[in-house]
């Protein structure tokens, strides 16, 4: 009796969760599964039948001269040269904002902390036209400003077209959209440090600087680990902001805008799989090795 | 105050200005005439202003932007894939917080397990379930997808599992069985935590940009944030003063939201878990 009304009682609160195992099965698992399916075959949407390839797909990836090797290659080097020039602004900056936030009275605390945190609220389409239009060679917000003030009057600095220009440009737009919520994320860590930590350090006569690297740093350690790896991940997704920014051609020409590409114009679902599973598989290498790097017990 | 306050102060309102900057230029740009918003001179505010750019989307004779098909889209989409993120994980976490399920910890671990896999890998193989299903340019496609993601189960279960069982037990020897401890105990305590996920949720799918691009190609399901970027690169490429009074438009309803729910956003960051 017992027995049976345990076995009831499981499968009523078996219920509760049924729902949602169903979603994630069908929007989370299956997909991530049919993917590395999608990988081992030949499969172009035109086609009647998508024929098993084993590795083809992954081979003409690294074949040198196929539209597949220029495209992961070409969007590889593009997104690697964002990661490593975005990543370390991201979380600087981040940090910077938190502590000039803390510096402040606490009455203005709030009010900034909203200015900051605004851009977070607009979608990436619309920050990446406010920001085309801020970088326009012609007509754009910063040119004219410069051009006011009397610098490049007379040749516009090519925001969108050119390196290492366009970067900068990429980057700044970044900052402005996501900085507030890294900025947020250390202000927490910084209010959970313990206050006793900073008296003693003042009454040993230790500067600001000093008790910043001393104390605050060593502190939040765990907190700016995971700022850097969620930044990177986020930066190596970049897609909005060289999709509708840029007019550099292959200089800014992502992982994701080939990979797309790949699916979506060349129709080649099968190679754009592969290509994507490498993309994955790289940024989980990179996420585990910041990890252990910074993890490390000297 | 102490002088080096006072420089602080300073420059926090600089940076302020420059974050402002961008929107407002935004916002200027949109009540600027064809003819300014090319012109090489530099004026911050409209010298001319007009509503010209805002009359033209809107005008029901100009086919390329159903506009108010487009804000209906968003919001539709927005609050039925809200509504379904909360109702399946909210049931969910409860189960795996509070009550007695089989496979338990494997099914804990898969769904954490998801979160570290890039949403590219599952990107192209959910479109081409939608597209065997002939859901593409649907509602269906726009939605769904949302529904089985595991952050939020995340965020929830952490908040469940430090709910006190003793209240639990006292509503069960009370009577109350499991539908009913959930709720009219359990949701009623979470209040704060849903209404941040609803927040997340919605403004994620709201100003979500990849997927309902490439899901969707008919002119008239697309959402907002799509039709920034479809303008963009199409019939307001050379028009900025539309283009930016479109962007305006798409931006007022989540900022509005935004803003009113700030706070609990604030908060929300502080409970995922990102903990010292």
């Amino acid at each position: 009796m017992s027995t049976m009304s345990n076995w009831k009682s499981k499968l009523t609160s078996s219920l509760f969760i049924l729902p949602y195992f169903l979603a994630f099965l069908a929007f989370t698992l299956i997909p991530i599964v049919y993917g590395f399916i999608i990988s081992f075959k030949q499969y172009n949407l035109l086609d009647p039948v998508h024929p098993f390839v084993g590795l083809g797909n992954y081979k003409s990836i690294f074949t040198e001269g196929t539209q597949e090797n220029d495209l992961f290659f070409i969007g590889m080097k593009a997104t690697l040269k964002f990661v490593v020039f975005s990543v370390p602004f991201l979380v600087i900056v981040g940090l910077g904002f938190a502590l000039l936030l803390n510096a402040l009275p606490a009455k203005l605390r709030s009010f900034f902390r909203s200015i900051y945190f605004i851009p977070y609220a607009v979608s990436a389409t619309v920050m990446a036209v406010i920001w085309k239009r801020m970088f326009d060679v012609t007509g754009g917000f910063i040119n004219l400003l410069l051009a006011k003030v009397g610098i490049h009057e007379f040749d516009p600095i090519p925001w969108l077209l050119d390196s290492p220009f366009v970067w900068f440009a990429l980057v700044v737009a970044t900052l402005w959209w996501t900085i507030g919520f890294n900025m947020i994320i250390f202000v927490n860590a910084l209010n959970g440090v313990p206050e006793d930590l900073y008296e003693a350090a003042k009454i040993d006569g230790a500067s600001g600087w000093n008790r910043l690297i001393s104390i605050t740093l060593p502190s939040i350690r765990p907190v700016i680990v995971f700022v850097l790896i969620t930044s990177t991940i986020a930066s190596y997704n970049i897609f909005a902001q060289p999709n509708l920014m840029s007019n550099a051609g292959d200089e800014t020409k992502v992982l994701l805008m080939g990979i797309l590409q790949t699916a979506y114009t060349a129709r080649e679902i099968g190679s754009a799989s592969a290509m994507a599973i490498l993309m994955g598989l790289t940024i989980m290498i990179a996420s585990i090795i910041q990890f252990m790097i910074t993890n490390r017990k000297e | 105050m102490k002088s080096s306050k006072i420089i602080y102060v300073l420059l926090a309102a600089v940076l302020g200005i420059i974050f402002i900057l961008p929107m407002l230029w935004m916002f200027s740009n949109s009540f600027k005439t064809d003819v300014e918003v090319m012109a090489p001179e530099f004026h911050l505010f409209p010298k001319e202003f007009t509503w010209e750019n805002f009359q033209t989307i809107f005008d029901g004779g100009n086919v390329d932007v159903p506009i108010f098909r487009w804000i209906f889209n968003s919001f539709f989409v927005g609050f039925a894939a809200t509504f379904l993120v909360l109702l399946l994980d909210t049931m969910a976490a409860y189960a795996l917080a509070k009550l007695d399920i089989p496979f338990k910890k494997t099914l804990f671990a898969l769904f954490i397990g998801s979160l570290m896999v890039p949403g590219i890998i599952s990107f192209l193989p959910q479109y081409l379930n939608f597209s065997n299903f002939n859901l593409i340019n649907t509602y269906y496609v726009l939605i769904l997808p949302y529904s089985g993601g595991a952050l939020g189960v995340f965020l929830l279960i952490q908040f469940f599992q430090s709910f006190p069982n003793e209240i639990i037990e006292a509503a069960r020897i009370d009577g109350a069985n499991k539908w009913h401890v959930f709720t009219s105990v359990l949701l009623p305590s979470s209040v704060s935590i849903v209404t941040t996920l609803a927040i997340f949720t919605f403004m994620n799918v709201f100003n979500d940009y990849v997927w309902p691009f490439f899901t969707v190609t008919d002119l008239e399901m697309r959402t907002l944030t799509a039709g920034v970027a479809v303008m963009a690169t199409g019939s307001f490429t050379a028009s900025y003063g539309k283009l930016m009074a479109l962007a305006t438009l798409s931006t007022i309803p989540t900022l509005i939201i935004f803003l009113i729910g700030q706070k609990q956003f604030v908060q929300s960051i502080t409970a995922t878990g990102v903990k010292q």
